[in-house]
């Protein structure tokens, strides 16, 4: 098993006299904002040595909208909406997270159905956001196919949303207290059959891309984000679980039902040839949580309870006093909530943690040595979403 | 949730960092939420190295609150520790709402480096010693930090009219503004 | 491709030549499958449309005949995009009823709804008291100016989609 340390020299572009001579000015490169692999409007300034980058500068902003400022102006409901906007891959877990905020400032009791439908809907979000993560990434370093396999895993997904919630994206499905709609017996059958499907699927996924020797060349000891790196720059989700770390908030510090749940956190550990907190490692990391997602998914179909799916909320919300700082283990990583509020109708702040935000901030740290082709699949490896990062 | 001793943890500050005047902050009687700890702001940099020594390894978010006497910084502290997992915030004060100035804890805390920039663009905290001091999501020469309970959108950008009237969809503007004139007139005729 | 600098024999040379071509051709094999045994997933959308499920939030009607103008929709819509205004009906005029019975004390002068500016949320069909403001499931309504996509629901050009959107029997949804 290899690590930073014993994986031999850094890759020096300038090491030689010879290449000393060569040596000239670095060229600046604009890799965005409309540039396929940067996932959005992610313009990155790059400084390159030949094809290899000195340092890159991440640009972001240009996909602000200040839902901050939006939401000190909105009631509590209606917040929901904008808070989908941010992450609209993973749109079930950003409002879980929103929702579980206000509802420990309030102090509802969610009833025990309506925790049974989020949880469910919130892994059905996560193999759905990992999904997409699968298919672009592969599709970032030429593999063109396991991009339209996703789709219609994918797809079948969102259709099961848009039957419960009625929007494909943008769900406004999970409310303060509960959840929208009920879940009926035929969408669970549904849900059981696309679990069976599924794990032929990822079988599939996984000799496709996952054991293709060309992909693990492109990904393998690339962008190597190390544990210490991960702890300073504050990074979750996979991003940390792929440095063979095994942290997931999940078991960590169980919200909603998942205490009562049984399932492995993956972690990078470094086997077919990779090297723990490589490109690999985090996309690997991914892959297994979903067959994770599935087992979890099982367990909700079989433990399903009946009863109501919203608990007693008043009509017009109005918070305590206070502040609360509530985060979640979304696909990306923890997404904080921080809400202040001072009693009224509108939270006084409302501060986002975005994952990605932090993500995206390594990536000055690891571009410097690295191939252009490299950096592409480093950003494709975290896995962001422009709309969290800029919200 | 991971919730940790506040009481026994603002302590440790006090008897490593004499200057921090550390003390725990309550919600209020009919209040709700977190406890946190506050802290005097000239000291956070000496704080911070002291919750660095203790195993306080990651800085998740830096928020910044604008209330009407002061600014407030807050920091989001926590363990990632398998065994002894916490998390806590850390609350400074800013009064001098023209010209807030904290210190800067990149050189500790990397996660830092954006978080206060982006603290500064939208809430206008200062940061001393920042390696990187420039606005992050909104231009660098913008004027203003959106998220002041005061802000105004400026008048001028780069010598451009923001919002210049020839490129406002008039009609909807005026279509939005009879509506209002007439709920007006229904609300004062209702009253009366 | 690595950015370490790694050794490499020339037995390991080939084999990872031969690791690449045999580990591809597996891929091959999976996608070459896909040419029989699956059914197509695209509809060839103007000839085939699409069934929404009935709960799709499409765009909004608001059935006027049995609205109450109680406000609530203008009041909870997160982006203001309905614009409301009524009357207090004459004390000597016969109060109507609406569907489920609810009286309707005011009388109606205006419902318009900026559907540019709507985001679909659902929030203001949930706290509809007479549920007569619903989503349809009618989603082809492009325009070409902003102007045209605010609906006014008095009139009755758009009265007449009750007819062609919701049908005969207007379908009440939550």
């Amino acid at each position: 098993m290899q690590t930073w340390e014993n994986s031999g020299e850094k890759f020096n572009p300038t090491q030689t006299a010879e290449t000393e001579k060569l040596k000239s000015e670095l060229l600046t490169l604009n890799m965005g904002p409309q540039h396929p692999a940067t996932h959005g409007v992610l313009r990155v300034e790059i400084k390159t040595d030949s094809e290899v980058v000195a340092h890159a500068i991440p640009h972001i902003g240009y996909l602000h909208r200040c839902m901050e400022k939006h939401s000190e102006n909105l009631d509590y409901r209606g917040i929901i909406p904008f808070v989908d906007r941010m992450d609209y891959l993973a749109a079930m877990n950003q409002e879980h997270t929103y929702v579980m905020a206000v509802e420990s400032m309030l102090g509802t009791e969610v009833p025990r159905r309506a925790e049974y439908i989020r949880v469910l809907i919130l892994e059905l979000q996560r193999i759905a956001s990992h999904l997409m993560a699968f298919g672009t990434y592969a599709l970032d370093l030429g593999a063109f196919s396991p991009f339209l396999y996703a789709f219609d895993e994918r797809e079948k997904i969102l259709r099961l949303f848009e039957e419960l919630s009625g929007a494909r994206l943008l769900y406004n499905y999970i409310w303060i207290g509960g959840v929208w709609n009920d879940i009926t017996s035929a969408q669970l059958y549904r849900v059981k059959e696309f679990c069976d499907h599924f794990e032929e699927e990822l079988k599939k996924y996984d000799t496709l891309v996952s054991q293709n020797k060309i992909f693990r060349e492109r990904t393998r000891h690339v962008g190597i984000m190390d544990e210490q790196m991960c702890y300073a720059y504050g990074a979750t989700g996979p991003v940390l679980r792929g440095a063979g770390v095994k942290w997931d908030l999940r078991k960590v510090a169980p919200y909603s039902l998942y205490g009562e749940l049984d399932f492995d956190v993956p972690v990078g550990d470094g086997d077919r040839d990779a090297m723990i907190g490589d490109c690999y490692s985090r996309y690997i990391v991914r892959m297994k949580e979903m067959t994770e997602s599935v087992k979890i998914i099982r367990q909700i179909l079989d433990g399903i309870e009946s009863g109501p799916v919203i608990g007693k909320v008043p009509k017009v919300i109005k918070l305590p006093k206070g502040e609360v700082y509530m985060r979640t283990e979304c696909p990306r990583g923890e997404l904080g909530i921080h809400l202040v509020s001072d009693g009224g109708k509108t939270p006084y702040r409302l501060k986002v943690k975005s994952p990605c935000f932090t993500h995206t901030s390594m990536l000055p740290e690891i571009a410097p040595g690295q191939l252009i082709a490299d950096f592409v699949a480093s950003i494709g490896s975290i896995d962001i979403v422009l709309g969290e990062v800029d919200r | 949730m991971l919730s940790m001793d506040l009481e026994k943890l603002s302590s440790d500050i006090n008897a490593k960092v004499s200057s921090a005047n550390a003390k725990v902050v309550k919600p209020e009687e009919d209040g709700a939420g977190d406890s946190s700890i506050l802290i005097e702001a000239s000291s956070i940099k000496e704080v911070a190295q002291a919750l660095l020594d203790s195993g306080v390894n990651v800085l998740q978010v830096i928020s910044g609150v604008d209330y009407p006497d002061y600014l407030e910084v807050n920091y989001m502290f926590a363990k990632f520790d398998l065994a002894n997992p916490g998390q806590f915030t850390l609350k400074l004060r800013v009064p001098d709402k023209a010209n807030p100035s904290v210190e800067s804890i990149t050189s500790l805390y990397p996660a830092a480096n954006w978080q206060e920039r982006e603290c500064y663009d939208m809430i206008g905290v200062t940061f001393n010693n920042h390696p990187d001091h420039r606005r992050i999501l909104c231009p660098d020469d913008w004027e203003g930090f959106p998220l002041r309970k005061d802000y105004k959108v400026q008048d001028y950008y780069r010598g451009m009219v923001v919002n210049p009237d020839e490129k406002m969809n008039w009609a909807d503007r005026e279509f939005a503004k009879r509506q209002e004139e007439i709920s007006k007139a229904q609300q004062e005729k209702s009253q009366d | 491709m690595s950015t370490n600098v790694e050794t490499v024999s020339v037995k390991e040379y080939f084999r990872s030549i031969w690791q690449g071509v045999s580990s591809t051709a597996k891929g091959m094999w999976i996608t070459f499958r896909y040419v029989w045994g699956n059914k197509p997933v695209t509809i060839e959308y103007p000839e085939v449309r699409e069934v929404l499920p009935e709960r799709a939030r499409m765009r909004l009607f608001n059935d006027v005949d049995n609205c109450i103008s109680c406000n609530m929709c203008a009041i909870t819509c997160p982006v203001d995009c309905i614009y409301i205004s009524s009357e207090k009906r004459a004390a000597d005029q016969e109060v109507p009823k609406t569907d489920d019975g609810t009286p309707m004390r005011q009388v109606l002068t205006q419902y318009t709804i900026d559907t540019a500016l709507c985001c679909y949320c659902g929030l203001c069909t949930t706290v509809c008291p007479t549920e007569c403001l619903t989503h349809s499931n009618d989603y082809e309504f492009a325009q070409y100016t902003l102007g045209d996509m605010k609906y006014d629901y008095l009139s009755d050009d758009v009265r007449a989609w009750k007819q062609r959107i919701v049908g005969k029997e207007p379908v009440y949804r939550r």
